[in-house]
This record gives structure tokens, C-alpha cells and sequence, in this order.
């Protein structure tokens, strides 16, 4: 099978070359194994790779995708890389994952590779560099550092990873609800400001006034809504709050960075701290503005299980008026088969903090995956993944991505006029993918995570304070990080 | 004639000796399970005393008892071992609850009594996951059938997983309502099993029912549910799944069994030797109150006989 | 023996009435799961729950064929595929437990070594441990060894697992039989061969379909070393249909019924076909003289 392949591939790329009076210099099967989560965005890489990439070495070039269900993917990676499986030639990761792998020795630097290869930088020069900061580089460097150094790949600073599906949290809400004659007057006699109906009321839209829209569009079953009788309870508002994974890290951070509070800083180890930081009074009143909607939330809210996929189905069904959600998870809101409100949807950035000169804070945190590149390779086949990567990060490929719901990070082709248009969120998304920042990298992120998922989840649930989960939390990251001399 | 044999049979008759035949019987089961079983868990006993990170480039150094140590003193450890007691514990008697009465409706013989009861047999034919995924979705206080129906029956929204005495009972329901067919028959097996005629020899006698369950009905179905006790708490002991779709160890860590907190340490942490430090713990735990459990179950039958 | 047994408290249709609604309180949460396959998102997820509905088989088709994202057509997925290994896997794993089992059971039972019970001990201890444990170490023989990914790996594996319930079951089905009649067959000039085959595994039939159920049951639905030690090609239907989790949506669960009521049917039918021998094959083996 190998073999007649390689007779083909030789075949085919010798008659081609006749034919374009070129030879190359060497043409060869290249297979490269992707681990990726199965979802449409790998998905739409792979049959998009099928119908359009041709080797610019003039190999026969294979993609070989192994598409892994999301709730196992972490595992099946873990399990494959720490057990030198070495199966994979790129890899989709989570951005947080940078650390653990490429300690481990898994994960390759393409710090060279990039330097010597003009077409490459020109790339990282196009990607945002909110971006380039979370996916690439390790040890982590922020935006303001790498904007400090002016050049790229700036010195110094290690790159690893290009996006796959870069991703931010926007405002999903209830067009018809939210532009109801009825209940604008209503809420305007009420709080004295208007229920935003437009995208330009949601650049607009602070904590405050989420909270109020929280409370205002919390409905009993049997009373009114926009002009309808309900049928089932009503709930205003709702963003994730969950114990598993980063389901309820990534909205508290936000809070914490907006109102000027941090998390531990990993990009000034070893001198930042964990505590005083972490569990300082800015950061325990921006944890527990964060805590006091969710009275305004559905009652799942109580368990701690509201994580992302939760107030997702909520909002599909009708049960809730406005939620704060990934772009990635948008699609199926516009599937007439899952979604009751496929056609009454509109977008908005997510709100934010205001501050004294009255501008909105929006700092978030990041999601999405980058992908990246494996150790074990042969320089053949790091050449050919390269040359993978730059078809990915092509224009074309991009905006053909972002048609079929993807999202691009390159500031070229979201600066594209007809980028906005592609898809209802990407306004939204643009907007908001200048606020991100990210979550630590290090190898020791899960312990960080999970703990913290546990103490967020304690306070959630209602069993300790804001203040108390905090504590907690810092105290355990002050210790763990001094043990690994990431703190002096 | 000895000569014979060895000429003529060589390896082959040495092998076939009536003396080995136990041993040569034994042989093919020993291997495999060496092989898939005894090696890697020997693999993982070994790396539970290095300092071993699968995240780590580094030589792991030899650390001694010091993961054993460490993992003992760990104040989490205990609490995720009481967690799992209790709902081990709790389980485990549902099971032989639930398990015991739907053995006494069957024990009868009934007219379509093999159709009806694969309605009881299959919830342990479904996959862990699927049984999470949908017993999370009967809780969920929107949506949930559960939460429809207690609705009727409080003022309050009924939100099941909200309080830690909530999410265990979720938890252990799911769990009980799966595996309870396995106990129900065990227990089936030995109620029909009964010889009639004690029963007719208690009727004579007048005995009354409790007392005729008791002395006739009961020393038949001991020591099959004693074997159902055995089984199912050691693979209770292991419940990973369900815990981990349905609470993920919340509210807070109070569902957190020490087998989510396994997975934890070994696969997100990487603590590789300090998780198989603790696994040798827990296998140690589970061998000592097997050995316990057998021989209170020995000692009781030498005091019967 | 057996038909005296059968007619302990004989009921009539009456009681076939009450048991079925017991029976089917407890089926109740299968019957949701069924009735989900048939539903749209929102059928699923209605408020109030929805008894009655338009049926759709929508989510029986998306479990063989996918609409691809880049020209909307419809592909194949690899789930016949996936249906295939799982029977076949969990078959020949079973089937190949039983085997082994039986014959070291048959050697614990009749040959008793030194140290018989320590042995037997030992062979159910690898059943105690949370599989996470030996994950790493699994995972690097079957890398080294080349049985990563084959089908040879997973039955290896799978066969291992089932060995010691199956010897610990089996070993007490002979500990029942009546060793007089054995050696009576012996007296006469039977072979060993013979005897194993012609006395002693008669008797134990109904035991050795109850084993086999057992082992089915148990090894049907095993995720995580399918999650771990199976290629794209070897793939199993419980790893299979974790993809219906997480994706662009929380839970496919129209699509995750289906696969799970699809996948329900083989095992329900063998342990629907071999119910008396459970039956009676478990009576047989434990139950005390």
C-alpha cells in the first residue's frame, strides 16, 4: 500500500514536472498525523486540505487527520505524547497545554524556523498579537511585551504555535425580546437607561446594566413577555459558571482584569506574586460582582454545572434572554433543528467594566486552539508542515475558513470588508479579540486550574464567601509556585 | 519404556506428565494476565518510588517511601477517601436493596416472566458515559424529567445537584439503579434454588413467614449476596465515569472519589509516581477489606456448621 | 431437580400485570432514552418533557452519514465500521477469556497446587485497581510491542480482564460437579481429554453461558483502554460516541440516543437468547451443598 502510493506519488510529480519543465528537488510521500478534536472546524481544515493544497516541495503530500472526540481529547494527547507514542506530526492543542508539552519535549520550537523563513514571519507579523502572545510563545510573553520589542519574532521569546480556531466570548441575545417596544419602555421607566437592542447599545453595556437586564427579564411562568404569555420560567441572563475545566476561570478573569485585579503573572516570574495578588481587595470585589448575578441566572446556576454547553442549550431553548458565550458555539444558535431562536438572534461584544472616564474595560480571556508542531519529525516533514501551515494562514484559506464558520486570526482578513458580513458574530469578535489576554501557560496549569475550579465552585455554590475562595486560592499558588522556584 | 517416552515424546511428554497437567492448564491464563496485567501494574509499583513527571525531561531520581508519605499526609486524600466511602457505602446497600426486592417479585414463575424481566436486566447493558450524560439531564433543574416531576411537589425550583447531600444522591441513584439488576440475579439464583419442600415442612409447622425467610430462605441466598457484596463494592470502588459527567467532584470536591482524584494527580498533574503511590494505597485499602470482609464470611460459616 | 424448582409460587396473568409495571418504573429511564433517539433537539430538551411527538429518524441516519461542511453532501461515517469492531472485539475477547478461564479453573479445581488460593487471590486483585493506573505503562508495552492501534492489542487486553471473573466463576461450577462420576468414567479407560470434555463440560453449559453474558456485559461497554489502545481503524462504538459530547453543542442527545438504543440491541438479544442459562448457570455455580 506504502509502496505503490510512493510509485504513484513519484509518478504523478515526475509527469508534472515534465510537463511544467522544472524538476524538484526531491518528491516523496509525506503523511503528517494530526490529532485533532472532531468538530467542524477540523473538520472543515481536512476537507478543505483534500480539495486544495498542493505541495509547493512537490510532495504527495497526506494529511491524515485523527479526529478525537472533544470530551477525550485532552487524554488521548496526554496519553499519546507522555508515553512516546510519537504518532502525531501536528498537533491541536489548548493554548494552556503549551507548557506541560513542550517541557516534556514534545512540542517543537520554531523560533528558527521562523527567523529564517521571510514567508513565515510575514505571518506572525499578520497575526494579531493578542494572538501570536497566548498560542506561540512559551515562556509566556504578553502583548505589551511583545509589542515592546517592535520585531517579530522578537528576541529572546521561543514561538510554538499558529491558531487554529481562534476564539473570544461575545453576547448572544434575544433580538425580538430585547427590541420589544414594550419592554424598552418598561425597563427604560425602570432603570433609566435603554435595554440595548442594537450592536452599538451593547458597546455600551456595562456589569450594571447587565445585572439589571438580569433581573428585569426574570419571569415567572405565566407571566408576560414581549407581549406573549410564558409558558415556563424566564431568565434574564446567564455566562458560565461551571466546575469542569476553565468553565467559570475564564469569566472570573475577566471580572478580576477589567477591574484592575490580576492573577498571577507568569510572564514576570519569578518575581510576581500569588498572594496579596490573587486574593487582593479588588480582585475578591470583582469575584463577588461576578457572584451576585448569578441570582439573576437559571437555577442550574445553584449547582455549578452551568458551564458553557449548559447556558448554550438554555439560550437555544428559549429559556434565556442574553448569554456570554464562545463564537465557536454560535453555528448551531442559527440551526433551525436545534435552536427555537435560530431566527431571532443577534450578536453584541460581551459587556464590561466601567471605568472613571466612562469607556468599557472588556479585557477577556482567550479561548480557542492553536495548532503546532511535533520533535520527532524528520526536517522533511517539518519543511512540508510548514509549508501546511502557511497554506492555512493563506488569505484564501482563511476567509474559505471563516465562510464555513471558522475564524481567522490574521489581521489582514479580518480587516477584509467583507469579513464582518461572513458570519453575525464576527463584528463581535473582532472587536473583542483586541482585549485578550490569557491564563497561565507552565506545566503546573492544571493543578493551578483545578484547584481554583474547585474553590470558584465552593463559592458558586454558595458554600464560602468570595473572599474565602481567594484566600484559598492563593495560598495554594503561593506554595506550589515557590516549591517550583516560579516564585523567589 | 521410560526410555521410550522421552525418546519418542521428548519436550512434548515431559510437558504432558499427569504431574504438570495443572500447572500446563494454569499456564495460558498466567501469561496473558502477566503480560497485560501483572507486568504494567509492577511497572507503575516501581515508578511510585522515582520522582517521575511524564512532563519532565529529567532523569527521575529514586525518592524512596517519600511518595507514600507524601500522598498519606495529604489531607485531601483522606477527604476524598471518606467521599468515597460514603458513596461506596451507600451504593452498595441500595444496590442490595433494590437489588433483593425486584429478586423476590421475580422469583415467581409467570406468564411472559422472561420478556419482563429484561425490562429489569437492562440499564447494566448501558454504557457508563450514556448513563451519566442522561441521569445529568433528568437533574437538570430546566429541562430534567426529575426536576418536572418533583416541581409538583415543592415551591422552590428542585435543584438536585446544588447541595453536597444532593449531588451524592445523584450520583449514587444513577449508579444503584444501573448495577442493582446484577445483585437482583445473584439473589434470584439462590430464592429459586430453595427446595420447595422446606417450604411446605415450615407451613406444616405453622413457622411464620419472617421466621421461615429467615431460617430457610436466607441461608440459601447468603452467600450469594455476600459474593454480590464483594463484587460490586470492589468495582464501586473504581467509579469514574459517572462521577465525572454527572458532579465532576462538585459541589466544591464533596462527590470527589478517589478514583476522580487519581485521574487528577496522574493524567492533568503528571504526578506519575505520586499517583501510583496512591494507587498501591488504594489497592491496599481494597485487599485488606477484601481479606477482612472473607474472612469474617469464613468465620461465620465454621460458626454455623 | 430443575423442574421442581419451576414450580415454586407458580402466578398467573395477574402478577404478570404488577411485575411489568414495576418492571417498566424501572425501565422507565432506558424507554427516555429510546424515545430521545426519535426527537429533535428541541423534543428533547422541551419543557414540559414531551411523551408524544413527531418521530424523526434524523439522528439514525446522522449515525451513519455526516454532511460534509465544505460542499453540504453526505459522507459516510466510520460508525458501521465502529459496530463491527465492538462485536467483533468484545466476541473474540470473551469467548477467548472463557476458554483460558476455563481450563484454569478446571486446574484449580481438580489439580490443587501449593498456594492455590494465593493464585487465585493474585487473579482477582487485577480487577481491584482503577484502570487509570496501569494506563502509562500499557500504553508504552503496546507501543513498543507494535500492538498499539491492532486488533490483536485490544482482544489481548480485553481477554486479560475478563480472565479473573471468569475463573473465579467457572472454577465453582466444577467445585459443584461430583467428582465420583469422574473418576467412575476414569475406572472405565476414559482419557483425561475425555473426561474434561465429555463429562465435566456438559454439566457446566448453562454456568459457561451465564460467564459468557457476564463478561459481555462487562467488556461491551469499556471506554477508556478503547479511547487509548484503538486506532482510527479499531475504534469502538463507546468511543465513537463520545463524539456526540462537546463539540459546537453540549450534548447531541437525539444522536447519542440513537447510537446508544442501536448499540443496546446485540447485547439485549444474547442476553435475551441465553437467559435461562444465566439463570440457572448462576444458581448452579454458588450456591452452597
Amino acid at each position: 500500500m506504502k509502496t505503490r502510493n510512493l510509485i504513484s506519488g513519484l509518478m504523478g510529480a515526475t509527469v508534472l514536472a515534465a510537463g511544467m519543465g522544472w524538476t524538484p528537488v526531491s518528491a516523496a510521500d509525506v503523511t503528517i498525523t494530526m490529532a485533532a478534536p472532531d468538530w467542524p472546524p477540523t473538520r472543515f481544515m481536512k476537507e478543505h486540505f483534500d480539495a486544495t493544497y498542493k505541495s509547493p516541495a512537490g510532495h504527495n503530500t497526506t494529511l491524515d487527520m485523527d479526529f478525537i472526540p472533544w470530551p477525550s481529547f485532552y487524554e488521548r494527547v496526554a496519553a499519546s505524547l507522555t508515553s512516546g507514542e510519537q504518532k502525531y506530526q501536528m498537533i491541536v492543542t489548548d493554548s494552556q497545554w503549551l507548557g506541560a508539552f513542550v517541557e516534556g519535549g514534545y512540542y517543537l520550537n520554531l523560533t528558527d524556523k521562523i527567523n529564517s523563513d521571510p514567508e513565515l514571519q510575514a505571518i506572525m507579523q499578520d497575526l494579531h498579537p493578542a494572538l501570536v502572545s497566548a498560542y506561540s510563545t512559551y515562556p509566556h510573553r504578553t502583548r505589551a511585551q511583545l509589542e515592546e520589542a517592535g520585531e517579530v519574532p522578537a528576541p529572546g521569546v521561543n514561538y510554538y504555535g499558529f491558531p487554529q480556531f481562534p476564539d473570544t466570548y461575545v453576547t448572544f441575545y434575544r433580538q425580538d425580546i430585547f427590541c420589544d417596544e414594550g419592554e424598552m419602555k418598561a425597563f427604560m421607566d425602570k432603570y433609566g437607561s435603554n435595554l440595548p437592542c442594537s450592536y452599538e447599545d451593547w458597546q455600551d453595556t456595562d456589569w450594571t446594566k447587565w445585572g439589571q437586564i438580569g433581573e428585569f427579564f426574570q419571569r415567572k411562568a405565566g407571566d408576560m413577555l414581549a407581549g406573549e404569555t410564558l409558558d415556563d420560567d424566564f431568565y434574564g441572563i446567564a455566562y458560565q459558571a461551571g466546575k469542569g475545566y476553565d468553565f467559570s476561570t475564564m469569566a472570573i478573569n475577566a471580572f478580576v482584569w477589567q477591574q484592575g485585579g490580576d492573577i498571577w503573572d507568569e510572564s514576570k516570574a519569578p518575581s510576581a506574586q500569588a498572594e496579596g495578588v490573587v486574593n487582593s481587595d479588588v480582585a475578591v470585589a470583582a469575584f463577588d460582582e461576578y457572584l451576585s448575578y448569578l441570582q439573576y441566572m437559571p437555577p442550574v446556576a445553584k449547582t455549578g454545572q452551568m458551564d458553557i454547553f449548559v447556558i448554550q442549550d438554555l439560550y437555544m431553548q428559549g429559556k434565556v434572554g442574553a448569554i456570554i458565550d464562545w463564537v465557536g458555539l454560535g453555528e448551531p444558535v442559527l440551526d433551525p433543528s436545534a435552536s427555537k431562536v435560530h431566527d431571532k438572534s443577534a450578536f453584541g461584544p460581551a459587556p464590561g467594566s466601567r471605568k472613571d472616564d466612562g469607556s468599557i474595560d472588556r479585557t477577556g480571556n482567550i479561548g480557542g486552539q492553536p495548532f503546532v508542531l511535533t520533535t520527532w519529525n524528520s526536517d522533511e516533514v517539518v519543511d512540508e508542515a510548514l509549508n501546511v501551515v502557511k497554506w492555512w494562514l493563506s488569505p484564501d484559506t482563511q476567509l474559505e475558513a471563516v465562510a464555513n464558520g471558522g475564524q481567522s486570526g490574521l489581521m489582514s482578513v479580518m480587516a477584509d470588508p467583507g469579513y464582518n458580513d461572513l458570519r453575525p458574530w464576527n463584528r463581535a469578535h473582532v472587536e473583542m479579540i483586541d482585549w485578550q489576554k490569557d491564563v497561565w501557560h507552565i506545566p503546573e496549569f492544571f493543578e493551578m486550574l483545578t484547584q481554583q475550579q474547585e474553590e470558584f465552585d465552593k463559592a458558586i455554590t454558595g458554600q464560602i464567601s468570595a473572599k474565602e475562595a481567594l484566600d484559598a486560592v492563593a495560598e495554594f499558588q503561593q506554595e506550589l509556585l515557590e516549591d517550583i522556584d516560579m516564585i523567589e | 519404556m521410560a526410555d521410550a517416552a522421552s525418546t519418542q515424546g521428548g519436550f512434548g511428554a515431559w510437558l504432558l506428565d499427569p504431574k504438570r497437567r495443572g500447572a500446563l492448564l494454569v499456564t495460558p491464563a498466567l501469561t496473558i494476565l502477566f503480560v497485560m496485567n501483572i507486568f504494567p501494574l509492577m511497572w507503575s509499583f516501581g515508578l511510585s518510588f522515582f520522582n517521575y513527571k511524564a512532563t519532565s525531561t529529567r532523569v527521575p531520581k529514586f525518592k524512596g517511601l517519600d511518595n507514600y508519605a507524601d500522598v498519606l499526609t495529604d489531607e485531601k486524600v483522606w477527604e476524598r477517601f471518606q467521599t468515597t466511602a460514603i458513596i461506596v457505602g451507600s451504593s452498595v446497600l441500595l444496590q442490595l436493596i433494590v437489588g433483593f426486592l425486584l429478586a423476590l417479585l421475580f422469583a415467581k414463575e409467570f406468564p411472559m416472566r422472561r420478556i419482563v424481566l429484561m425490562l429489569v436486566l437492562t440499564p447494566m447493558m448501558l454504557s457508563f458515559v450514556s448513563v451519566g450524560v442522561f441521569f445529568k439531564l433528568f437533574y437538570e433543574p430546566t429541562f430534567g424529567i426529575v426536576s418536572y416531576v418533583m416541581n409538583f411537589f415543592t415551591t422552590d425550583n428542585f435543584v438536585m445537584l446544588a447541595t453536597p447531600a444532593g449531588a451524592i444522591a445523584g450520583i449514587v441513584i444513577a449508579d444503584a439503579w444501573m448495577w442493582s439488576p446484577f445483585v437482583m440475579l445473584l439473589v434470584l439464583a439462590g430464592l429459586v434454588s430453595v427446595p420447595k419442600y422446606l417450604y411446605e415442612a415450615a407451613e406444616i409447622d405453622r413457622a411464620s413467614k419472617w421466621r421461615s425467610f429467615w431460617t430457610i430462605t436466607f441461608p440459601y441466598i447468603k452467600s450469594l449476596l455476600l459474593l454480590a457484596v464483594l463484587f460490586r463494592t470492589i468495582e464501586t470502588f473504581k467509579l469514574f465515569d459517572i462521577v465525572y459527567i454527572i458532579t465532576e467532584g462538585g459541589p466544591g470536591s464533596s462527590t470527589e472519589t478517589i478514583a476522580v482524584y487519581l485521574y487528577r494527580t496522574g493524567f492533568q498533574f503528571f504526578k506519575t509516581s505520586q499517583s501510583s503511590a496512591l494507587a498501591y494505597i488504594v489497592l491496599f485499602i481494597v485487599i485488606v477489606l477484601t481479606n477482612l470482609y472473607l474472612y469474617a464470611v469464613n468465620r461465620r460459616e465454621a460458626e454455623v456448621s | 431437580m430443575a423442574r421442581r424448582h419451576r414450580e415454586i409460587g407458580k402466578a398467573g396473568w395477574g402478577y404478570t400485570a404488577m411485575t411489568t409495571v414495576v418492571g417498566f418504573i424501572y425501565f422507565f429511564p432506558v424507554f427516555w432514552i429510546i424515545l430521545t433517539a426519535f426527537k429533535t433537539r428541541t423534543d428533547a430538551l422541551a419543557v414540559p418533557p414531551k411523551l408524544f411527538f413527531t418521530p424523526t429518524f434524523d439522528n439514525f441516519v446522522s449515525v451513519f452519514f455526516r454532511k460534509s461542511i465544505t460542499t453540504g453532501t453526505s459522507q459516510a461515517t466510520d460508525m458501521a465500521l465502529y459496530f463491527f469492531n465492538s462485536i467483533f472485539i468484545a466476541g473474540v475477547s470473551v469467548t477467548a477469556a472463557l476458554i483460558v478461564g476455563t481450563l484454569a479453573a478446571y486446574a484449580f479445581s481438580r489439580y490443587p497446587l501449593r498456594g492455590n488460593d494465593t493464585y487465585l487471590f493474585i487473579i482477582l486483585t487485577t480487577r481491584m485497581l482503577p484502570p487509570i493506573v496501569v494506563i502509562i505503562p500499557i500504553f508504552l508495552m503496546f507501543r513498543l510491542s507494535g500492538l498499539a492501534g491492532s486488533y490483536w492489542g485490544i482482544i489481548l487486553l480485553y481477554t486479560a480482564f475478563n480472565i479473573p471473573f471468569s475463573v473465579w466463576l467457572v472454577k465453582s461450577f466444577f467445585d459443584e460437579l461430583n467428582p465420583e462420576i469422574e473418576d467412575a468414567a476414569r475406572m472405565d479407560g476414559a482419557t483425561e481429554r475425555r473426561v474434561f470434555f465429555r463429562f465435566c463440560i456438559p454439566q457446566i453449559l448453562a454456568g459457561l453461558s451465564a460467564t459468557f453474558v457476564f463478561g459481555l456485559i462487562l467488556t461491551w461497554n469499556e471506554f477508556l483502554f478503547a479511547l487509548l489502545l484503538t486506532g482510527v481503524e479499531t475504534r469502538t462504538v463507546p468511543v465513537a460516541m463520545a463524539r456526540t459530547m462537546g463539540g459546537e453543542v453540549g450534548v447531541d442527545y437525539g444522536l447519542l440516543a440513537a447510537i446508544v438504543t442501536l448499540f443496546l440491541i446485540p447485547i439485549f438479544f444474547v442476553t435475551f437468547l441465553l437467559q435461562n442459562q444465566l439463570l440457572r448457570g448462576v444458581t448452579f455455580g454458588t450456591v452452597k451443598k
